[in-house]
């Protein structure tokens, strides 16, 4: 086999998945890393990652995420492994469970909040995973 | 030094008198370079694969397009099944997949022929067609399903872009990285009316994922363009064949910083099933 390079993408800046404004998503999705929304979701969103609710999007969806800045309005349960930040435009209709929590004046919450009593987290990352295991 | 065979095809567009002048720097350089080889004509009544076929001995040919990118369309849909390695002399426009690639027009084209800096590229696939760019659907409410799990559309409309090797259609290319076994999904919503000069509004976030297979679905016919052909449908199976096409680049081709291509792949693992 010839000698390979990879060549890349100035569009594929930092990998992370982005759904926007206008954008709509209906399902289960699932993902691995970072994960910004400012569009619509229906269904459920999972991720290992860091999750960005815009203070745009509306999520009608239950939430997993290893940690979370929750800006926009989410209408479902909301499970974070590791710490859960609100901001002042958040609305969340929902239980919120979180290891660690940051609460901005103004945001909205609608259903029980408990905070140190994670009930199940997500598959942290392959290389938080090494990471624990050395320090160990 | 002679790289095994050549096979040059021509396109029919080139008989035209505005490309006398560049063909034959193209055809000196060649020849001092020492790069000949068999040489046939696209022509309209021929099939592409047939002519192709008769110049080409065995995997160790080069297949060199002269031409355009439409010329290597019209050969990529059955290349890569034929295991050789393909090189491009873009000599008109459009030549957006030859600035991907890092390839000069003209005859500066045959230095990275020479070079041979072989890169093996992924190969998209829109039903059972390959293509090499990206896929795109413009003006639609078309959804793109990923792996039966979710889905995925503009809810106003707008445009849907599926990329390997990066963009056709936009002013401004935009690369993706057809090296790291994933299509790169984009979509663009029909945009609001933004302010101008001093009000203008930032540039807004544009929806961004990665697969490895999905299907194209929509409730009306939708015209579907993958690199310069066109389907109608409501369904269509995409894909990506990862390593499947040997292409001489440039050395001007974009460079991932190391690991990029492979922190992608993982973080779009779960989303892809890979």
């Amino acid at each position: 086999m010839p000698e390979t390079k990879n060549f890349m993408p100035n569009s594929v800046s930092n990998g992370m998945t982005v759904i926007a404004k206008g954008v709509k998503v209906e399902g289960d999705f699932d993902s691995q890393g970072d994960v910004m929304i400012e569009g619509q979701v229906n269904g459920h969103v999972s991720t290992n990652g860091l999750l960005t609710v815009g203070n745009e999007a509306r999520l009608k969806a239950d939430v997993s995420a290893a940690n979370a800045v929750v800006a926009g309005d989410v209408e479902g349960t909301i499970n974070v492994s590791g710490r859960l930040e609100l901001k002042a435009t958040a609305k969340v209709q929902g239980d919120v469970t979180c290891e660690t929590a940051i609460v901005e004046a103004g945001a909205a919450l609608n259903g029980k909040f408990m905070v140190g009593q994670v009930k199940s987290a997500p598959a942290p990352r392959q290389s938080e995973a090494k990471n624990a295991a050395k320090e160990s | 030094m002679r790289h095994g065979n050549y096979a040059f095809i021509y396109d029919d567009f080139l008989s035209d008198r505005k490309f006398e002048h560049v063909l034959s720097e193209v055809d000196a350089r060649l020849a001092s370079l020492d790069l000949t080889g068999r040489v046939g004509r696209l022509t309209l009544f021929r099939n592409a694969r047939d002519i192709v076929q008769s110049l080409v001995q065995d995997s160790d040919t080069t297949v060199v397009v002269v031409g355009n990118d439409r010329t290597l369309d019209k050969v990529l849909w059955f290349l890569p099944d034929m295991q050789v390695t393909l090189a491009y002399i873009p000599v008109g426009p459009p030549t957006n997949v030859a600035s991907l690639l890092g390839i000069p027009i003209g005859a500066g084209a045959c230095d990275v022929l020479s070079a041979r800096l072989i890169e093996w590229l992924d190969v998209g696939r829109l039903d059972d067609r390959y293509f090499l760019s990206e896929i795109s659907l413009s003006n639609t409410n078309a959804a793109i399903e990923v792996e039966g799990k979710y889905r995925i559309s503009p809810y106003k409309g707008g445009s849907i872009f599926i990329r390997n090797l990066g963009s056709l259609t936009e002013a401004k290319p935009e690369w993706a990285d057809a090296k790291d076994g994933l299509l790169e999904v984009i979509v663009k919503p029909v945009e609001e009316k933004a302010g101008s000069g001093f009000f203008r509004k930032a540039e807004a976030p544009v929806t961004r994922l990665f697969l490895s297979s999905g299907n194209i679905v929509s409730d009306q016919p939708v015209e579907v363009k993958a690199d310069y052909y066109a389907a109608n449908g409501m369904r269509f199976e995409i894909g990506v064949e990862p390593k499947k096409l040997r292409f001489v680049t440039g050395r001007n081709r974009r460079i991932s910083p190391e690991g990029e291509g492979l922190q992608k792949a993982r973080h779009n693992a779960n989303l892809t099933g890979i």
